[in-house]
């Protein structure tokens, strides 16, 4: 038994050998194709449904980059519930691709895994207009360790959370939402609403809003002041606010203006579906005309805060360079046309003119039906906003907009922090269950907060959060010196 | 060298036959275990594909495994797998058999045969479509039991954040799954008993109960060791679907659902982390192989010819 | 005939044998209360019982067809109900809208689970038989090789690595056969069935007879397993028919995606969605063609319905293959 297992254990190692042996001769080989003449095949995988017409697009698009930049471009997209774990396994079975679309906490552990290329040089060379044409808080909020590693998305860079409510029911019941600042406002318009309108939810299932810098995310314990004590982390759920607020949910819950099941809801109340009175989002300017559109009736919003800018909002979208691409110069050359080039840009998101869309006398587009139908690209996940062609009904300011928000927002204090949890990984995997057993629940207020916060933080006390908090301290004090 | 090679060619015909299969394994199912190295390596990715990385990572020992055990996880979900294993499987024997003996002993067969086929019918169903069937009963504003609930004035129940009503869930659904399939097994064998001992047993004047508890269940009784024992080998692997799917991946419910399949496979999906996940992955079949070891050992004790090897 | 063999074959016929016995009892049970028959009373509760069990079974997959025939807007109101207050048949229409994909799911589906099973059978019958075979020197050494993977499994990402980048198999129809063809459980259960049913002498008498190794195996063994290779096609059927995470793994294609999968996608989808709400409600065009309740559950049926109208056929087969390991003298 045990001679057989050795002589086991032989044989995969051997073989192991010899395919890695082949798979290094492979990739020698395929390394000079694209350098000596032959257009080179850049691989872009992007979040999304895969849309029939995306090949009859490329080959537009592919047209104009070989004589541009003697390059192609293969696009795939994978379809959104799919994407985290195909894109996990992607990028850790070490694939040959050059260019993936990536976000939020995604991609700061996978470069700081090395899954992706520091492209600060590139970014001098290839990237040059690219570079410029960014905004510069983008790029300051993305490094890691003094390194870029990817391309943001030159769009919003600063989020603002706001209520938006069902503009129909405020004009009806002569509701002033213009006072609402905070959770309690609401209470006399819920009230209202629960009693006369019986097809309406008063509130569609939101997670009650901390205002917080998170290190993590809202879920987990670990969060700056962004007004008062910047410098210090606290947990958040410690706060006075944080029981304050949860009891306001608690109340709003008991009292029925909330889904029974909001814990753990997969409701997702989508706009078009008018059975609900206010909601929570993050807002971008002309959000309400925007959202209008996708509901077919009136919404209107009121902030619930500054604009501010996050880690996690400067890191929306990014297109990372794989550290597997055989090419990554041709791959920057690439996103620096789409992020700079209006043709390109507009091709690869609206699809081919007269065919998915018509342009007006003023410049302006209007879908086409093929636009929906057959090529139907997000465009939070491609590149720059600021050269995309105007829809008919758009302001004509829009884009100016956006620019004047992102400078108006003021940073957040972890802005361009990124912590290492290398040194607590096993306290924070206990945290992370627990906050996911107790944070839906609470946020939701679907429990009482004088009972389950209080355990909460004991079994979060229990889990090592002090030395968690106390890790994040002094990483954040070390890159706070630096910085000066 | 000589004898080895006329050897081979003596036994040509069989080498052929094991051909496919054999490259099929090496391909699919040893060539991967290279990657289990990873449980004692800080995975970095390198730019050469996969092998580089494993190579160039640095060795971390059983850094890993310290991790993995540090976590209340390990103990959660190592409780889970085998607590849940052991009850389906007393609880899943007992039901096989008593629908077996009372599918054998009705006195309509065609109303038998009816019964078999439906009692079979969940034993086709993925756990994607059984997680659906299950949603029917138990969505909150929905869902069957809730309505019921509501005709007996009581509150609805959000089940599927109420880790306490999940133990049983998860049982139920296990046997509804399997109890179909379990009590045919059984039942093609309680048809196979001769005959005679029935009607020696009847000479003798033994009600049927007797009938059953001297004659089927003895005869019965090698079927349910063989089985119960592999089904012990088989005690730290948990059927993926069940607790994946069927809870719809709530979070609230983690308490109860985990074992170690779900918790590999959220280590690598959610977390990325495929270091611990390959820990986990690695420290389940060494487990799984001692008792493997152990319980074959047993059945060659019991009938030598179930042995597995 | 062997002994062991008769017995085997004796069990598939052992129903019917069975059912005659008990249709001759019939006319003396009336008049003594023969012990071989169970007392009406007794009779009746496990009849009820077992019919109880049987409706638990099969109920819930009426109640989804149900469901799927409601209006959103009854359920939306009153839930899932048994008798729903308004009945629709939108969600087929809806299914309708997109026929293109499920049709071609479907045709997916339906090919990767009979070539699948084809190619599957023939590798788990060839390799148990051999390992069966006392004449067979190795047979220990490839036993083991099978019996190892039941263990030891490669893990996802270097499997996958082998799919993709050794085998080139990414998004392609084989990508969906491939991983799942062999099943070392499967051989070990062929191989017991061989040790029990294929007994030497018969085989014996074969060779002198002339007949090549193959020819046995495929005029001699092949129609004596029936029973066994029916079960493990069954098997590999169903998990073909089932699977829906190969290709999650294996395939971006649209026209490579297989029924299951593709309503784990839409469930996965809706979760994305709920988990993303910013991207969701930015990006709404995207996602005004998520399915409501009644349609996903239309979708379960049409998943389903295949296998609960054939698999009463071919349970009678089933059955008997399930007798492996269950008689011994």
């Amino acid at each position: 038994m045990k001679k057989r297992l050795i002589l086991l254990l032989a044989l995969v190692l051997t073989i192991g050998t010899i395919l890695s042996a082949c798979s290094g001769k492979d990739s020698a080989t395929s390394n000079k194709e694209g350098k000596d003449g032959q257009p080179y095949e850049i691989k872009w995988y992007t979040i999304g449904t895969p849309q029939k017409d995306t090949d009859k697009v490329f080959k537009e698009v592919n047209k104009y980059l070989e004589e541009k930049i003697n390059a192609t471009v293969k696009m795939t997209q994978i379809d959104w519930g799919d994407w985290a774990q195909k894109s996990q396994v992607m990028i850790n079975s070490g694939e040959p691709f050059d260019i993936i679309f990536t976000n939020g906490t995604e991609y700061v552990q996978n470069s700081q895994k090395g899954a992706f290329l520091a492209i600060d040089d590139l970014l001098n060379k290839e990237g040059k207009d690219l570079k410029e044409a960014l905004d510069p808080a983008l790029l300051e909020g993305i490094k890691i360790d003094g390194k870029i590693y990817g391309v943001p998305t030159n769009k919003e860079a600063a989020r603002q959370t706001v209520y938006t409510f069902n503009k129909r029911l405020v004009d009806k019941y002569n509701f002033d939402i213009s006072k609402v600042q905070r959770l309690e406002d609401l209470e006399p318009m819920l009230k209202v609403i629960k009693e006369n309108e019986p097809s309406i939810t008063p509130m569609a299932t939101f997670k009650a809003y901390l205002p917080f810098d998170y290190v993590f995310n809202n879920e987990m314990p670990f969060a700056f002041a962004i007004d008062g004590d910047r410098e210090h982390v606290i947990n958040q759920f410690e706060s006075d606010l944080a029981m304050e607020t949860y009891k306001t949910m608690h109340n709003y819950y008991k009292a029925g203006y909330l889904k029974e099941d909001a814990a753990t809801s997969k409701d997702s109340w989508p706009m078009d579906v008018e059975n609900w009175f206010v909601r929570m989002g993050d807002s971008q300017p002309y959000a309400d005309s925007l959202w209008t559109r996708a509901a077919k009736y009136d919404l209107v919003s009121v902030p619930a805060e500054e604009p501010t800018t996050f880690n996690d909002s400067v890191s929306g979208s990014i297109q990372a360079i794989s550290a597997t691409s055989k090419n990554p110069e041709k791959a920057m050359e690439f996103l620096n046309l789409l992020n700079t080039d209006p043709y390109l840009r507009n091709l690869v998101d609206k699809g081919i003119e007269g065919v998915h869309y018509e342009k007006n006398e003023d410049g302006s587009i209007k879908d086409l039906p093929a636009r929906i139908d057959r090529y139907n690209l997000p465009t939070y996940s491609l590149g720059n906003h600021f050269i995309l062609n105007l829809y008919e009904n758009d302001p004509k300011d829009k884009w100016e907009k956006f620019k004047e928000f992102n400078e108006s927002a003021k940073p957040a204090p972890t802005l361009g922090f990124h912590f290492n949890s290398d040194p607590v990984r096993s306290e924070l995997a206990s945290i992370t269950n627990i906050s996911k057993e107790f944070y839906p629940a609470l946020a939701t207020g679907s429990v009482d907060p004088e009972e389950y916060l209080p355990k909460y933080n004991e079994k979060l006390k229990e889990a090592g959060i002090d030395k968690v908090l106390k890790e994040i301290q002094k990483q954040f004090d070390e890159w706070k010196s630096e910085q000066k | 060298m000589k004898k080895i090679l006329s050897d081979i060619y003596k036994n040509r015909i069989w080498l052929l036959m094991v051909l496919p299969g054999t490259i099929w394994l090496l391909l699919f199912s040893y060539l991967p275990m290279f990657g289990q190295v990873l449980a004692f390596k800080k995975f970095r990715i390198h730019p050469d594909g996969f092998f580089a990385s494993v190579i160039n990572s640095e060795w971390v020992g059983w850094e890993n495994f310290e991790y993995l055990f540090s976590t209340s996880d390990a103990w959660i979900i190592t409780r889970n797998t085998l607590v849940y294993n052991i009850i389906f499987i007393v609880v899943g024997l007992i039901a096989a058999v008593g629908t077996a003996i009372m599918l054998s002993e009705l006195v309509n067969k065609k109303l038998s045969k009816v019964y078999q086929t439906s009692i079979l019918f969940p034993h086709f169903i993925s756990w994607v479509i059984g997680s659906y069937f299950v949603f029917t009963f138990l969505s909150t504003d929905h869902g069957l039991l809730n309505h019921v609930l509501g005709w007996f004035h009581i509150d609805p129940i959000s089940w599927y954040s109420e880790s306490k009503y999940w133990p049983f869930i998860l049982v139920f659904m296990s046997l509804w799954k399997g109890v179909g399939y379990g009590s045919i097994v059984y039942l093609a064998s309680i048809v196979g008993i001769d005959r005679a001992y029935y009607e020696a047993a009847m000479i003798d004047g033994a009600s049927k109960w007797k009938q059953i508890k001297h004659v089927t269940l003895p005869m019965l009784k090698p079927l349910m060791i063989i089985l119960t024992i592999m089904n012990i080998g088989r005690i730290f692997n948990s059927d993926f679907g069940l607790f994946y799917q069927v809870p719809r991946d709530s979070g609230a419910l983690y308490s109860v659902t985990n074992v170690i399949d779900t918790f590999v496979y959220r280590g690598l999906m959610n977390l990325g982390d495929i270091g611990m996940s390959t820990a986990a992955g690695l420290y389940q079949s060494a487990v799984g192989f001692t008792l493997v070891i152990i319980t074959n050992y047993i059945v060659r004790k019991v009938d030598e010819e179930s042995a597995l090897f | 005939m062997p002994k062991e063999l008769q017995t085997q074959s004796s069990i598939a016929v052992s129903h019917s044998t069975n059912e005659m016995k008990g249709g001759g009892a019939k006319a003396l049970r009336k008049k003594y209360r023969d012990p071989q028959h169970l007392h009406p009373v007794v009779n009746t509760i496990i009849s009820v019982l077992l019919g109880i069990l049987a409706v638990m079974c099969i109920f819930p997959f009426f109640y989804v067809i149900i469901i799927s025939f409601t209006s959103e807007e009854s359920i939306v109101r009153n839930g899932f109900q048994l008798v729903p207050k308004d009945w629709s048949i939108d969600a087929y229409h809806y299914l309708w809208g997109m026929k293109e994909q499920l049709f071609r799911s479907y045709g997916v589906t339906i090919f990767i689970t009979i070539v699948g099973t084809i190619i599957s059978v023939f590798m788990i019958t060839f390799y148990a038989y051999a390992i069966s075979r006392p004449q067979f020197k190795y047979r220990r050494f490839f036993t083991f090789l099978a019996f190892f993977t039941m263990l030891f499994s490669g893990g996802l990402v270097p499997t996958y690595i082998v799919v993709t980048q050794f085998l080139g198999l990414k998004n392609t129809i084989w990508a969906l056969i491939l991983p799942l063809a062999m099943n070392a459980f499967y051989i070990i259960i062929m191989r017991t069935f061989f040790l029990k049913s294929v007994s030497e002498s018969i085989l014996e008498s074969a060779r002198i007879d002339g007949a090549s190794e193959w020819r046995i195996f495929f005029q001699i063994i092949f129609p004596l397993s029936l029973p066994g290779i029916a079960t493990i096609a069954l098997f590999s059927t169903l998990g073909y028919w089932n699977d829906w995470f190969t290709a999650l793994l294996y395939i971006d294609e649209p026209n490579l995606v297989p029924l299951q999968s593709l309503l784990m996608k839409i469930e996965a989808n809706l979760e994305f969605m709920r988990q993303n709400m910013d991207v969701a409600i930015m990006q709404s065009s995207l996602f005004n063609t998520i399915p409501q309740e009644s349609a996903k559950m239309a979708m379960v049926v049409i998943a389903t319905l295949p296998i609960a109208v054939s698999y009463p056929f071919f349970q009678k087969y089933f059955i008997s293959g399930l007798t492996i390991g269950g008689v011994k003298e």
